[in-house]
């Protein structure tokens, strides 16, 4: 790719995200693909390649390339199964390749109401059920093994967790908005889920839905907003998540994840904002490790301090998974807040952040400062992970 | 053990698994041309890509991998404190399982463990481990 500015998100939209919205997925996610399509000054005849892991079809037919197509009523170019910065490198190929020139990246869910927990925490395989290793103690699993290789610890999960809920609580639009405050010993303080996880360490489980547009750089000069370039980036998937036995194999992809980089063009320092992917509070210390941030081991002193809004590599700012929103599939919003970012639309409590006029008070204002370059990551587990690289125009 | 979520549904794969645990074994797949062990159960060889394995009798012994203690179950059926954990089995292969008859307090990550094997119903007998 050698950071050719040849390919763009061109538009995002998002949803209200809420809990017990009492909105269908279908209705969310067609929601959120229309204001993607509009942000880019876009419609739906110009779509011909959508990637995600459901289609909202109200035949019920679900995610299949012929079932996009007849719903689009238009041929589709493209159809692919995955989401969030995976999604965008996709698409970005695609383009590239000529197989599509308008992908919709739209993701998100709804969950019904009255059931305790979401059925994405509750993996139901074979060897996996039987365990109650629900999502939580998948993680802590691989949490716990992390420390004890390399010594981290629950303070440092706390303030890991403490600064996406600090950057949430700054955020109108977070599900976890108007709760009160969590510093680090609040949240080492409450109730435990799996050990190490206490509750604030743990996703949120909320309704919404959110989409991206990506196109080529001849498409992205007719669209309404100044592009967002994707110059690289890496992915990688090494084993079964919630089926075979969660490790840290993960951190093996290292030299892939370090190669994206390289192939992009990109150094490490000069890389403004860092959205990790923050299911749980260990989530933004291994990646860190394993996109080469840091060494391995050395991200639970080293995150905490890095991915606040004025630290070295900023990351969790709309809240994240833990603060924001987990939808279901909430992959788009590290690539999506990142383009809020770049555009200085970052809803907080700046009295003029609407016209983008933000006060860098910290007590207001989650919004980084001039950020041009920036990291948006799928999650870190062995199932899926990696990065897309994207630049401000 | 608790026992009131969905059991384990045996696939034409996995069922001389399950046949195993039924009859007092932990079983695992082991390649006819490599030797290698593989769990879970799968078509080719994860070692080597052969289509050969046996079903054979695994050691059922361990050491513990990582473990979380769960404090707030899934359903309310399974009754938490409870322990899971990722066991390295003897033969190299990680395993998805629980710790029982050990006060969660005393579980450790390099812990030795062996299979505990339970039955849950006439069909399916689970693969707990506990202290060895
Ligand atoms: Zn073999």
């Amino acid at each position: 790719m050698n950071g050719a500015r040849d390919i763009a998100i061109v538009g995002i939209g998002v949803t209200a995200q809420s809990r017990g919205s009492g909105r269908s997925a279908i209705s969310l996610l067609m929601e959120s693909i229309g204001l993607a399509l509009d942000d880019a000054g876009l419609s739906m005849r110009d779509v011909d390649g959508y990637i995600g892991f459901t289609f909202p079809a109200g035949n019920g037919q679900g995610m299949s390339d012929g079932n996009v197509a007849r719903q689009f009523g238009q041929p589709m170019t493209l159809v692919a199964e995955t989401s969030g910065a995976q999604a965008v490198l996709l698409a970005g190929a695609a383009i590239r390749a000529g197989l599509a020139e308008v992908v919709v990246i739209p993701a998100g869910g709804s969950q019904s109401p009255g059931i305790e927990m979401a059925t994405y925490t509750r993996p139901t395989y074979e060897f996996t059920e039987w365990t109650g290793s629900m999502t939580p103690a998948q993680f802590a699993l691989i949490a716990r093994r992390h420390m004890h290789e390399f010594g981290t610890t629950s303070e440092q999960l706390a303030a890991v967790a403490a600064a996406a809920h600090r950057h949430g609580r700054l955020n109108p639009e977070a599900v976890a908005f108007g709760r009160p405050p969590l510093d680090a010993d609040t949240i080492l303080a409450a109730r435990m889920i799996a050990d190490p996880f206490t509750q604030p360490m743990c996703s949120l489980v909320n309704d919404g839905a959110s989409c991206i547009v990506v196109t080529s750089a001849e498409r992205a000069r007719d669209c309404r907003n100044a592009p967002v370039w994707l110059l690289g980036g890496a992915f990688e998937t090494r084993s079964n998540s919630y089926f075979e036995a969660p490790s840290l194999g993960m951190m093996e992809s290292r030299p892939r994840m370090i190669d994206g980089f390289a192939r992009a063009g990109v150094v490490h320092d000069d890389v403004d904002i860092v959205m990790c992917y923050d299911h749980f509070a260990h989530g933004p210390i291994i990646q860190f490790e394993t996109l080469g941030f840091c060494a391995p081991g050395e991200g639970g002193d080293y995150v905490p301090m890095a991915m606040q809004v004025d630290g070295a590599h900023p990351g969790s700012l709309d809240g994240g998974n833990l603060a924001y929103s987990h939808n279901g599939v909430p992959y788009n919003f590290k690539p999506i807040e990142i383009v809020r970012q770049f555009r200085g639309d970052t809803p907080d409590l700046c009295p003029g952040w609407r016209e983008g006029i933000h006060t860098y008070d910290r007590n207001l204002c989650r919004k980084v400062r001039d950020p041009r370059l920036a990291i948006g990551c799928a999650p870190m587990t062995d199932g899926r992970h990696g990065f897309a690289i994207l630049a401000k125009d | 053990m608790d026992a009131h979520f969905l059991a384990p549904q045996p696939t034409p794969l996995s069922a001389p698994f399950w046949e195993g645990t039924r009859t007092g074994e932990l079983r695992l797949q082991q390649c006819d041309d490599c030797g290698g062990w593989r769990w879970t159960p799968q078509i080719l060889c994860t070692h080597c890509y052969s289509p050969h394995f046996g079903w054979e009798a695994a050691s059922g012994r361990g050491k513990i991998y990582s473990f979380t203690t769960v404090h707030r179950p899934p359903v309310p059926t399974f009754i938490a404190p409870y322990v899971v954990a990722v066991v390295e089995l003897d033969e190299g292969p990680l395993m998805l399982t629980r710790i029982v008859d050990v006060s969660p307090e005393t579980v450790a990550i390099d812990m030795r463990v062996k299979v505990k094997l339970t039955p849950l119903d006439e069909t399916i007998t689970l693969y707990p481990f506990t202290a060895d």
